[in-house]
């Protein structure tokens, strides 16, 4: 399989304010790409810029084998576009937005119908098809939001943040309906502050900050390659546990504590043997999977949030 | 694309109370009210009250001659009252009162010369009391002329020498020319609907920057959609809803106030420039415009001062000449014009070419404005 999409040396100012500066990075087709960094790191104007939204003002960018400054018009025909905001017609109902926008792309008659009525059933909206959008939740808007993208079909998805602001179980079916998509051949470039949600989706990813790609590559290879192991330990009272022996200072974790160690399994006997002296009870003790929070902390000196 | 954009947009106004109201429920609002205020106007009596000191035979026939002739509604009141009616007028609460002292009927029939004497107390701020004045004058000189018409016949002229002699100077010959009398009805129904096209205006600018600020302008651009399809979409969109709005006031106009729309190809022809016209200078503020709130102010400055000047709701020849040639500056007089010259004028569709092309004017720098705004207007959606 070759590349979906091929972005070269990218550079995209607003004015004076660089938005992106030298953006380099290839996503594979038929993978789900995570696209990370924190707000105002660049994500958006990547995304205008593969959706022909904004011209580039540097560089080369190709989106499914055709260059996007001479094939923008092409290109729109096969690559649907979900917006970071909720961009539907309040007052129309589901069926009524679905069907304008598989009109703007395109589509139309029966065979819209029906493909209408795969994506209600792809995004679990069947049975609310006729009831205005302004009645729905949040979530149920962003599920009609991403829909409104799927009518024609598209080769290739971007999704800017498609998650922001929803309940979990609309976060469920956005991610269900993008493993689906992603079994089914679509390329999905995937765009979001969360680490979680690119861990638990993509295969591979960009982390971008201050305009510039800082790390990109497969999931595991960046894991592998810039995250850190740690040791995860959770004590059955909410006592402060003991330092393992020569493995630093533990840092507090969701209900327990961390070290981060390139020898784990050192650092598990020692941690377990500083409890026993102190006769501890261990609830939890155990080498945890190096997270995009430790390569993000490791690249940036920062953590995601405090950006 | 260009109609799957405008009927999108049908289907929103068409869910949204308020396009009925401001469209079509409230300028049907104006026109009964003002309708009915300007035409009922006429017909409403003016109360004169009036004390007969006299109370003779004579007093009553004045009277009574003063009732058929001014239509004024005449109110008695007894001679104690005079103080109290004085003092009204004073006060502003009645502008005049007429008072027929006693021996009036005497000095009418007297042949000494005597002068018979009618008091009018009056508000010299009051418009009822020039007509009075004028009514007054012509019964005294119609009985002058009955007193001369006596004077000949006692003087043994024959019946032929008395006309001859007591007919007037100058005849009027009044010559209507208009197919229908213009009257507040046919000032009121086409001026309402002229001034609510360009509320349209509202709906228009609410939209656009709407799908700009919630980032539907540039989701629509990742589409097939080219801009100018947008454009284009929802221009046919609003020039539709005006055209609705034009043809349901004027049937209105017609079924209920029986308003003569005379030649109906040139009324269509006029309300579809009109129609071009308030949706071009609407697309072109929707260009313009900084805000939804700066929007509006631009929309009632131009949809009513337009109204003031076009002539939307009084007529033109009110205003002083100055103001008149301001006036031929505004889209609402060329087609308020347009209106009365087939609605009260009978004129046909060549007859009301100048206003149109004025009209197509005013449609085509709107068009051109936003055209060359639209691009800006685009880019700053998609950024």
């Amino acid at each position: 399989m070759g590349d979906a999409i091929v972005i070269e040396r990218l550079a995209k100012s607003y004015g004076a304010k660089p938005a992106l500066k030298d953006v380099t990075f290839s996503v594979r087709e038929g993978s789900c790409f995570g696209l990370l960094g924190p707000n105002g790191a660049g994500k958006s104007t990547t995304m205008k810029i593969l959706s022909g939204l904004l011209p580039p003002d540097r560089g080369h960018v190709s989106v499914l084998g055709r260059d996007i400054r001479k094939s923008g018009e092409d290109i729109r025909r096969e690559v649907g576009y979900v917006p970071q905001s909720i961009t539907l017609y309040e007052k129309l109902s589901a069926r009524d937005n679905l069907t304008f926008f598989g009109e703007m792309y395109g589509v139309r008659g029966a065979e819209l119908k029906r493909r209408i009525g795969e994506v209600l059933e792809r995004v679990g909206l069947a049975d609310r098809a006729k009831d205005a959008v302004a009645s729905f939740s949040g979530g149920m808007k962003r599920r009609v939001n991403i829909a409104a993208a799927l009518l024609h079909r598209p080769k290739l998805i971007i999704m800017d943040e498609p998650t922001v602001g929803i309940d979990p179980q609309s976060r469920n079916h956005i991610f269900e309906m993008i493993r689906s998509l992603q079994k089914s051949g679509v390329t999905v470039l995937y765009s979001t502050h969360y680490m979680e949600e690119v861990e638990s989706l993509c295969d591979e990813l960009a982390i971008i900050d201050g305009g510039e790609v800082i790390v990109s590559g497969g999931l595991n290879e960046v894991l592998d390659r810039f995250g850190t192991q740690a040791v995860y330990l959770e004590l059955q009272d909410a006592a402060k546990p003991p330092e393992p022996a020569g493995f630093g200072k533990p840092e507090p974790k969701d209900k327990g504590w961390v070290v981060e160690t390139p020898s784990p399994l050192e650092a598990i006997a020692a941690w377990a043997a500083a409890c026993k002296a102190k006769s501890l009870k261990v609830k939890q003790l155990e080498i945890v999977r190096p997270s995009l929070e430790t390569v993000f902390l490791s690249l940036t000196g920062t953590t995601l949030r405090d950006n | 694309m260009v109609f799957t954009i405008a009927i999108k947009e049908w289907k929103l106004l068409l869910k949204e109370k308020g396009t009925f109201f401001w469209l079509l429920l409230l300028p049907i609002l104006f026109i009964v009210l003002f309708g009915t205020v300007f035409s009922s106007m006429g017909d409403t009596k003016v109360s004169l009250p009036y004390i007969d000191m006299n109370g003779t035979q004579a007093s009553q026939a004045f009277l009574a001659s003063l009732g058929e002739k001014s239509g004024y509604n005449l109110e008695e009141k007894a001679a104690g009252d005079l103080d109290d009616q004085i003092s009204r007028i004073q006060s502003g609460k009645q502008s005049a009162l007429l008072v027929l002292p006693q021996g009036f009927g005497s000095a009418l029939a007297g042949s000494d010369g005597a002068r018979a004497s009618i008091e009018l107390y009056s508000d010299p701020n009051s418009q009822t009391v020039a007509p009075l004045r004028s009514t007054l004058e012509n019964i005294a000189n119609g009985m002058r002329e009955s007193k001369i018409e006596g004077a000949l016949k006692a003087a043994g002229e024959s019946d032929a020498q008395i006309k001859n002699t007591m007919a007037p100077l100058i005849v009027i010959d009044d010559k209507p020319q208009n197919a229908t009398a213009n009257n507040s009805v046919t000032q009121v129904v086409p001026g309402y609907t002229v001034m609510f096209v360009f509320f349209i205006i509202i709906s228009m600018i609410r939209r656009f920057l709407g799908d700009k600020s919630s980032g539907m302008t540039a989701r629509l651009r990742t589409t097939r959609m080219s801009p100018i399809g947008y454009l284009l979409g929802m221009w046919i969109a609003y020039l539709g809803v005006a055209l609705a709005q034009c043809t349901v006031l004027l049937a209105f106009g017609h079924i209920a106030y029986d308003v003569q729309l005379g030649d109906i190809v040139a009324v269509a022809v006029v309300v579809f420039m009109l129609a071009l016209c308030g949706t071009g200078i609407g697309l072109a503020l929707c260009m313009i415009v900084r805000g939804e709130n700066q929007g509006i102010g631009f929309t009632q400055l131009i949809a009513l001062g337009g109204a003031v000047l076009g002539g939307l709701w009084f007529p033109i020849e009110y205003m002083p000449r100055t103001m008149r040639t301001i006036s031929h500056f505004v889209p609402q007089y060329w087609a308020q014009k347009a209106f009365q010259d087939i609605m009260v004028r009978g004129v046909h569709l060549s007859g009301v070419l100048p206003s149109i092309a004025a009209l197509a004017g005013f449609a085509a720098a709107g068009l051109l404005v936003a055209l060359l705004r639209f691009r800006g207007f685009m880019q700053s959606a998609l950024d």
